[in-house]
């Protein structure tokens, strides 16, 4: 056992800690400004610019009162959650259906409709501002909460269709034999036998396009003139608007916004990160 | 096969399946490339009165300099984009997966954090980061000696488009990097083994084997990277606003400048459409350069 170690083995060895350090430096400069955000939302103002980076002493949950009073963002938080669990639900539902069809049935056009669908992807959401403005002022459409719902379901379908189509065609045919020689119709293949069974599938199209939505900034900036209607990330512009900007209460407005999403990260990385690798890889 | 007909559901019953997501897809996607074609052929501020051009804007957005420099920068974070974010990312992949590496999935969670958060508040964090006085960049810079390196980064017009580029490249590498690790990890563990027998170490293993191993993976990074360049607006929007002057401008946010702050919805259609045509059209040459371009369904 007092074999002295090679100079080859030696220099694996500090090779394989200089990685560990290296990779470990980069973590850390991914999380800290998250981290930093959040504790600095507790400090008060003169500690925070007299030490960026110092770890509050005490805690100033003033600041999220005088956040709430900025940013308007306690009406905000609930626009976000009101936006975005329509935009979810509609979306998981339509994609569901639609990518059901797809998998598993033929009919004329099908292809076309399909491709179609995916080339929805490649179309910079931008290009859309102008026109979805236009049309929806038109009937004034606009300062609505469910049409914007509706507009992120819409930009979230390609993705959305393309999961759900390809795991529904993995489901075994005898399945819906089974259900049609037991007397069962469509609606019950489809809402009995394939809705269970696409439930993995279907949390990450409801993780995914939770996040997207809640996340949104273009369009809810041009459709929401309202104050009142403004959600989340629009209302986090309000705190630069002022001649002097205060930075522990805007930490704590950018922490309002950030804590569900990172709360969400937290319970399912795995599954974001294999629902965000199959639709991008793949799509 | 021969069940297929008793499956088959009636055409009434595949219509109404289908016809929620195709109403969707028109009115909110269909519909408004449409729209935004026909708007760029006239000179409209929003109201009653239109004059149509023809192709009048177009022939002004070839000559707009705004635009250029817009296009140009747009440009230059897609380069930054390949090199740095799928590069680096590759690099850090084949690190995570290598054998010595402690703490994986707590790396692979922390790096892909940023992935997640709202682009809005990524521009702000990295806007107070930057802050000349108050800023968390300066702060260091100052506490480790390095003042002569302390600047105005954002309101200095030849750096601020590079500063720009860091926050962006901070987001979405941790998305290539998950990308990279799971196509690397569908490698066969044998091929490693022998490549090992014949006495290849990690470098070579690295160039030999997962490099060309992940070619395919590596392409749609790329057009990823780039498409996802092209569509750059939130970052701009909180941290510069298209300033020092133009200096940071970049095609979405000109459009919007264009259009919702000048009211001018023709002209600002014209630069949307014509970024949506350079994005394609990038994508598209993409997709010649490499080949073979995505699988498609069947």
């Amino acid at each position: 056992m007092n074999k002295t170690y090679g100079v080859t083995q030696i220099s694996k060895k500090i090779l394989m800690l200089l990685v560990n350090v290296l990779i470990a430096l980069l973590s850390l400069f991914c999380l800290f400004p998250v981290v930093w955000m959040i504790y600095s939302s507790l400090k008060d103002e003169p500690s925070f610019l007299r030490n960026l980076i110092g770890l509050p002493t005490s805690f100033h949950f003033s600041n999220y009162l005088s956040a709430i009073k900025t940013g308007k963002m306690d009406v905000a938080f609930v626009n976000s959650v009101l936006v975005s669990v329509t935009a979810v639900a509609a979306l998981v539902f339509i994609a569901f259906v639609a990518g059901v069809v797809f998998a598993r049935y033929q009919f004329r056009g099908k292809t076309i409709l399909y491709t179609m669908f995916l080339s929805g992807m490649l179309i910079p959401v931008h290009s859309l501002l102008i026109p979805i403005f236009v049309e929806l002022k038109l009937f004034t459409l606009n300062n609505n909460r469910f049409i914007l719902a509706l507009v992120y379901a819409a930009f979230g379908l390609p993705k959305a269709i393309f999961l759900v189509t390809s795991f529904a065609a993995t489901i075994p045919r005898e399945i819906e034999e089974a259900v049609i020689i037991d007397g069962g119709n469509t609606h019950d293949i489809f809402f009995k036998v394939f809705l269970p069974i696409s439930k993995p599938i279907l949390s990450t199209v409801i993780i995914l396009s939770f996040l997207d939505a809640w996340n949104e900034f273009p369009f809810s900036l041009v459709l929401m003139g309202k104050p009142e209607l403004k959600t989340l990330p629009i209302a986090l512009t309000y705190f630069t608007g002022q001649h002097s900007v205060q930075y522990t209460p805007m930490m704590a407005g950018l922490t309002i916004a950030t804590l569900p999403v990172v709360i969400v990260y937290f319970l399912f990385h795995k599954k974001i990160m294999e629902g965000m690798v199959a639709g991008s890889v793949k799509g | 096969m021969a069940n297929n007909k008793v499956l088959q559901p009636k055409k009434r019953t595949l219509f109404l399946y289908m016809f929620p997501s195709v109403v969707l897809f028109l009115v909110f996607t269909a519909i408004p490339i449409i729209m935004a074609i026909y708007y760029s052929l006239f000179n409209w501020s929003g109201g009653k009165k239109k004059i149509f051009l023809g192709l009048g804007n177009y022939s002004r957005l070839l000559g707009d300099s705004i635009f250029g420099k817009a296009l140009l920068n747009n440009f230059i974070l897609a380069a930054c984009c390949v090199v740095f974010q799928v590069g680096i990312a590759f690099i850090i992949a084949s690190l995570i997966c290598s054998k010595g590496l402690k703490l994986k999935s707590f790396h692979q969670f922390a790096i892909f954090m940023p992935v997640v958060l709202a682009p809005v508040v990524v521009g702000f964090l990295w806007k107070i980061i930057y802050n000349q006085d108050y800023g968390l960049l300066n702060f260091l810079l100052h506490s480790v000696g390095l003042e002569s390196w302390i600047r105005p980064w954002i309101d200095d017009v030849d750096i601020v488009m590079k500063c720009i580029t860091v926050p962006i490249v901070w987001q979405w590498i941790g998305l290539y990097v998950v990308i990279f690790v799971s196509a690397m990890k569908n490698i066969p563990e044998e091929i490693f083994e022998s490549a090992a027998l014949d006495g290849a170490g990690g470098i070579k293993k690295a160039f030999f084997i997962t490099w060309p191993m992940t070619m395919d993976t590596v392409k749609i990074s790329v057009i990823l990277a780039v498409s996802g360049c092209m569509k750059i607006f939130e970052h701009i929007y909180i941290i510069t606003s298209g300033g020092p002057g133009t200096a940071s401008m970049v095609g979405a946010m000109y459009a919007y400048k264009t259009s919702f702050i000048k009211q001018r919805f023709g002209y600002g259609s014209t630069i949307s459409v014509g970024i949506m045509a350079v994005s394609l059209t990038l994508v598209l040459i993409c997709n010649v350069i490499f080949g073979k371009g995505k699988k498609k369904y069947e």
